[in-house]
């Protein structure tokens, strides 16, 4: 059969040499970025799956940190003032320090996302245009006071105290119900959180949907790293920009479908093990003194932060 | 070329770990002369792959360096056009799983897709891949999506995609896993004519048998990632207790009638017990 390697592979490989090319590679911004994105993401679940880490929350039973972050969010959306709001996020604070996650992972998200949704959208209504009340940072001043029709525009624009406090408010809401979802997040891992959902009788349908949607995430994150690197194996001179957009571009549809494909196949490992749309557990190990001890200290400051 | 004495490719100290925790590779030392053609064994997880990885310049080492052509590989020498192309060019890759590295429409695109970043010519590039699809008889899926194929036949794609390139350097991770026999008899004359045409070959499997038929040499790696042994291959495949030490063979109580007798499995030894059992 040796006689039906083509010649070709048998002759000595084109000789290389480095200076066949010159200058250095751009990497194009398309790609690049893709795959970074896609990489980020798979960080970020491989540090959800580590989330077993022996930190203080980490220990405590999936069930009760879930109520807590419920029972937490309640409280948080609640109070009408900035004070107890402040008291909560240091609460939160000392929960997040005590738990051993890394301070500035967690909050470079909370604070971009608090800005992006709390203060940016509220911003706005810190103008006495929108809210009235006294202008305790005049902006600009108009001739006269300007009607039409249910808007009034007075003369002197500018910030108000009432508009300071809102704006205030809603971020301090928007950061502290992030600080406490990421906290529950980076101590429980994927599995927990959906078997806690289950006993708190969330409905399995829907507990399907999220298990699935996080698989098919994670298959297509893996697929466009893979793609990448596959890419990357065979790349021998650098593309260029239409080359590279055109890559992207059709690969786009075909990285959809491949992950689809895998999900597929994910799918049907489930069912092939015996899975039904029902889902069954292995129980829930006993709720341990510290769970317990724990659950009663939260349920009371949750009921301490109500009344101040 | 075959007994040029500067090395290829040298790793010094090389260690790796993913997402910072999972170790993978701890201070591996080995050196690759052009037209050697080494085997990498080790048990599942012992970090062939990475390994691997590391020669094809697709993961970095974490501490400790690679050189290629005494160019160390990194993230910034692969950003030089020139380095880049001589280093994509002589060395390929093939994957374990052939799923990852099969990226383009249809599979003669695939194959295609390497001769035309030579900058070969059209021609010569189809050429090439109408005679390498013809080599591994997979010239009926030309226009098929690669995701539409079976586990055996994307492998073939796979390893069609890289020889089209005629790389120098060839790493193939478990080449003949997944492939029926007939294939897997091809593919390791194919590999014997590779070498006999002074191709650098290395690749990554726990096939004893495998080894034994390409008498490559031997870099042995132990469960905890470290290479423990670099040798011939009658040496290593003849040294059970080290083979029973990285657990690539498992010692097996047999009772025969009356007596209890140990047996070692693993395929080469059993392959060649055969005729004495006979006896
Ligand atoms: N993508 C990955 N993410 C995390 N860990 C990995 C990944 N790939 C491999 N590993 C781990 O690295 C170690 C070495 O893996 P690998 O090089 O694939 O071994 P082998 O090819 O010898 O079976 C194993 O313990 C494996 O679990
Ligand atoms: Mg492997």
């Amino acid at each position: 059969m040796a006689n039906k390697i083509p010649p070709f592979l048998l002759a000595p490989p084109t000789p290389c040499s480095i200076k066949q090319a010159k200058g250095k590679m751009r990497i194009p911004f398309l790609g690049r970025g893709i795959n970074r994105l896609a990489s980020v993401i798979r960080e970020g679940y491989a540090q959800w799956d580590f989330s077993s880490q022996n930190g203080f929350f980490q220990k405590i039973d999936a069930r009760v940190k879930i109520l807590f972050l419920l029972f937490f969010i309640l409280i948080v959306t609640l109070k009408r003032d900035v004070l107890p709001e402040t008291y909560i996020w240091v609460f939160v604070f000392v929960l997040t320090l005590l738990s051993r996650l890394s301070i500035a992972k967690i909050y470079k998200r909370v604070l971009l996302f608090g800005f992006l949704f709390g203060f940016l959208i509220a911003l706005p209504s810190a103008f006495n245009v929108i809210t009235k009340g006294d202008v305790v940072l005049p902006i600009a001043t108009l001739p006269r006071p300007y009607n039409f029709w249910i808007y009034h525009v007075p003369a002197e624009i500018g910030i108000t105290r009432e508009g300071i406090h809102g704006v205030a408010m809603l971020t301090m809401r928007v950061i502290n119900s992030l600080s406490l979802s990421f906290l529950i997040l980076y101590t429980t891992p994927f599995h927990e959180i959906v078997r806690a959902l289950k006993v708190l009788k969330v409905p399995d349908s829907f507990l399907i949907i999220i298990t699935l949607c996080y698989k098919y995430i994670f298959l297509l994150s893996k697929t466009v790293e893979d793609m990448h690197l596959a890419k990357r194996s065979r790349i021998v001179r650098e593309l260029s920009p239409t080359e590279a957009r055109e890559w992207v571009a059709g690969r786009i549809a075909f990285i959809f479908r491949k992950t689809r494909l895998r999900c597929e196949e994910v799918f049907k490992a489930m069912i092939g093990r015996g899975f039904s749309d029902t889902i069954r557990f292995c129980g829930f190990r006993k709720m341990r003194m510290l769970d317990w001890g724990t659950a009663v200290f939260l349920f009371l400051s949750g009921i301490f932060f109500l009344f101040i | 070329m075959r007994c040029a004495v500067e090395n290829l490719m040298r790793l010094e100290n090389v260690s790796y770990r993913y997402h910072g925790k999972i170790p993978a590779l701890s201070d591996v030392n080995l050196e690759v002369h052009s037209g050697d053609h080494i085997a990498i064994v080790g048990a599942n997880g012992s970090g062939k792959s990475t390994l691997l990885q590391i020669m094809a310049g697709l993961r970095y080492p974490m501490t400790g360096r690679f050189f290629f052509n005494g160019t160390e590989v990194s993230e910034r020498s692969l950003r030089d056009k020139g380095f880049l192309r001589c280093f994509r060019q002589s060395v390929g890759y093939v994957f374990q799983d052939s799923d990852v590295q099969l990226f383009c429409p249809t599979v003669f695109d695939e194959i295609l897709y390497g001769p035309l970043q030579l900058e070969i010519g059209e021609e010569e590039g189809k050429k090439r891949a109408f005679e390498v699809m013809e080599m591994l008889n997979i010239e009926h899926l030309k226009d098929r999506p690669s995701y539409m194929l079976s586990g055996g036949e994307k492998k073939k794609v796979a390893i069609a995609s890289v020889l089209a390139m005629n790389p120098q350097v060839l790493l193939l991770d478990e080449p003949t896993n997944g492939l029926d026999p007939k294939t897997q008899s091809f593919l390791v004359e194919l590999m014997l004519a590779l070498i006999e045409a002074g191709k650098t070959l290395i690749i990554g499997t726990h096939d004893l048998s495998l080894v034994d038929e390409l008498r490559s040499n031997v870099a042995v790696l132990s469960e905890n990632h470290r290479l423990v042994k670099i040798g011939k291959a009658e040496d290593v495949l003849s040294d059970e207790g080290l083979l029973l030490k990285v657990n690539l063979i498992h010692e097996h109580i047999h009772r025969h009638g009356e007596a209890v007798h140990k047996h070692i499995h693993s395929h080469y030894l059993f392959h060649r017990h055969e005729p004495q059992n006979r006896r």
